[in-house]
């Protein structure tokens, strides 16, 4: 595998429950790449994503993601993948009992951060990438959605992952606070981060096109391979 | 989902934490309770056999032609054996004494001579209070050239075995019983207590911590846990003896301390076990179900 590419799938299959829901699939990834994951819901977009960060088991075809080899994979080395990708939900998953500043120190010594001082930098560099600089004392259910979007995208960011996955981060956001989120993401593949980003907001990636992944009738249309407009 | 605490305040929140917590220990006290009860009665019952085990003597009754100096001599190694807990001489007045109490009638009048023998009176130690061992007992000491007659109550002493080895048997199975029962209730409890959690768990795992991480907090608490409830139902165990030996003093005469304090860190231990080893199971139930089964 070339060492910039961070998705490697060859003649995947993904399932749901029994179900397969995608079959087929050839995908490849490069490193700094924004990749738009489009199709209605329950067309396996989920299921894709969790393939990718361990959730669901790869059964039918070899894939591999940032370095790790899914068919490979085992139960002690799932956290250690999670450590290399930085995961946004569309429930956001903050952990409710806790302030922002908590939330991401917590992530951070289960990741086996050590030094206090380098956490509360990190802490404070990473909220002020997505503009959240004075919020870390607020709690979850304090901040509007945006903002705990936010929240989850700079927890996402603080192991500095090569790949972030984005499952509907904007799916329970007003379309303004969309594109700030789209604006952020854009921003941090810039930076020499891969994004997959999947969505069903046509208008989302109308406005910022970018290559696209259409998930449709059980097959992944790739817009790459495509002849373009 | 995660926003259902808006309305409710900090405080709020944090106390209905606590309450679940106190749940737990009241539950977990309340069975250790039950189980340093029925170790606290075990105890007794086997203090309370011993005691009658050794209350139970033989008499050793010598000859005539024994001299006070044998008597002495052979009340002295008796005395001495690792079976005896005690060795009293009984001298031929003391024997008519007593006679004649039980009697009531005044036979060496009648008789003209006291015709009892001198005799020691043996009580055996606990462990040694059972039919085979007297036989061979009785046997050694028969084989002494002074000695008449070795006379105990066989079926006494069997009696007192068999009752006491049915009884120890009963207590104990129920015993075994109710430390089962309770395995089962404080692991649902906890697991009820942790199932609260299921989401955080679920999140922590997400963002890449370890089982062993996540689990730590929980199995830490667990062990808190345990150790509140274990001094709890102590305290109680305390009180209830307390209560008891009011109405029953007779129950203090075999109380010891030694006893007390291997039954509190018997009921620690277990707490600290049942409760830490539930918490740990229980998160590790929960890491392993797949995010949809956690909505039910």
């Amino acid at each position: 595998m070339e060492d910039n590419v961070v998705i490697q799938l060859k003649d995947v299959s993904v399932f749901q429950g029994h179900n397969m829901v995608i079959n087929d699939l050839q995908l490849e990834i490069k490193k700094g790449e924004f990749v738009y994951l489009i199709g209605k819901t329950g067309s396996g977009k989920s299921s894709l994503l969790k393939t990718l960060y361990g959730e669901l088991p790869l059964t039918k075809g070899t894939g591999t993601v940032v370095g790790y080899d899914l068919n490979a994979l085992q139960r002690k080395d799932i956290p250690f993948l999670r450590r290399k990708l930085g995961i946004v939900f569309q429930d956001f998953q903050l952990l409710s009992d806790r302030s922002v500043n908590e939330n991401l120190h917590f992530v951070m010594k289960a990741t086996g951060w050590k030094d206090e001082n380098e956490i509360q930098q990190k802490i404070a560099d990473v909220l002020t990438k997505v503009g959240l600089a004075n919020k870390g004392t607020k709690k979850p259910y304090e901040l509007s959605g945006g903002e705990q979007q936010r929240v989850s995208i700079a927890r996402a960011l603080v192991n500095d992952p090569e790949l972030i996955l984005a499952d509907e981060p904007t799916g329970n956001l007003d379309p303004e606070t969309s594109q700030e989120i789209m604006n952020l993401l854009l921003d941090i593949s810039k930076s020499g981060r891969s994004v997959l980003f999947a969505t069903h907001d046509i208008l989302l990636y109308k406005r910022f096109p970018s290559r696209t992944l259409t998930c449709e009738q059980g097959k992944i249309t790739d817009s790459a391979y495509k002849v373009t407009v | 989902m995660l926003n259902k605490n808006h309305f409710v305040s900090d405080n709020t929140t944090k106390r209905r934490l606590q309450t679940s917590s106190v749940t737990v220990v009241v539950s977990l006290s309340l069975v250790l309770f039950m189980l340093a009860l029925v170790g606290w009665v075990l105890l007794n019952a086997k203090k309370l056999s011993e005691y009658y085990k050794e209350n139970i003597g033989f008499q050793v009754y010598l000859k005539e032609s024994a001299s006070n100096a044998d008597v002495e001599k052979l009340r002295k190694e008796l005395d001495a054996a690792a079976y005896v807990k005690s060795a009293v001489y009984k001298s031929k007045e003391e024997a008519a004494e007593e006679m004649k109490k039980e009697t009531g009638d005044d036979f060496i009048a009648f008789l003209g001579y006291n015709p009892l023998p001198v005799s020691i009176n043996v009580n055996l130690r606990s462990e040694y209070a059972n039919a085979d061992s007297v036989a061979w007992i009785e046997k050694e000491i028969t084989a002494d050239r002074n000695v008449r007659e070795v006379v105990y109550q066989k079926v006494l002493v069997d009696n007192v075995n068999d009752n006491a080895r049915k009884i120890g048997l009963i207590v104990g199975f129920f015993a075994f019983l109710l430390i089962f029962i309770s395995l089962a209730l404080i692991n649902n409890t906890i697991r009820l207590s942790i199932y609260s959690k299921r989401f955080l768990i679920r999140t922590m795992y997400l963002v890449g911590a370890t089982q062993a991480f996540i689990r730590k907090p929980f199995i830490i608490r667990g062990v808190k846990i345990g150790v509140v409830a274990a001094i709890v139902a102590f305290a109680m165990l305390a009180g209830f003896i307390f209560i008891v030996t009011r109405y029953v003093p007779e129950l203090l005469v075999i109380q010891e301390e030694n006893w007390l304090l291997l039954l509190f860190l018997g009921i620690l231990i277990l707490g600290v076990i049942i409760s830490g080893f539930s918490s740990g199971l229980a998160v590790r139930r929960y890491l392993r179900l797949k995010a949809e089964d956690l909505y039910f």
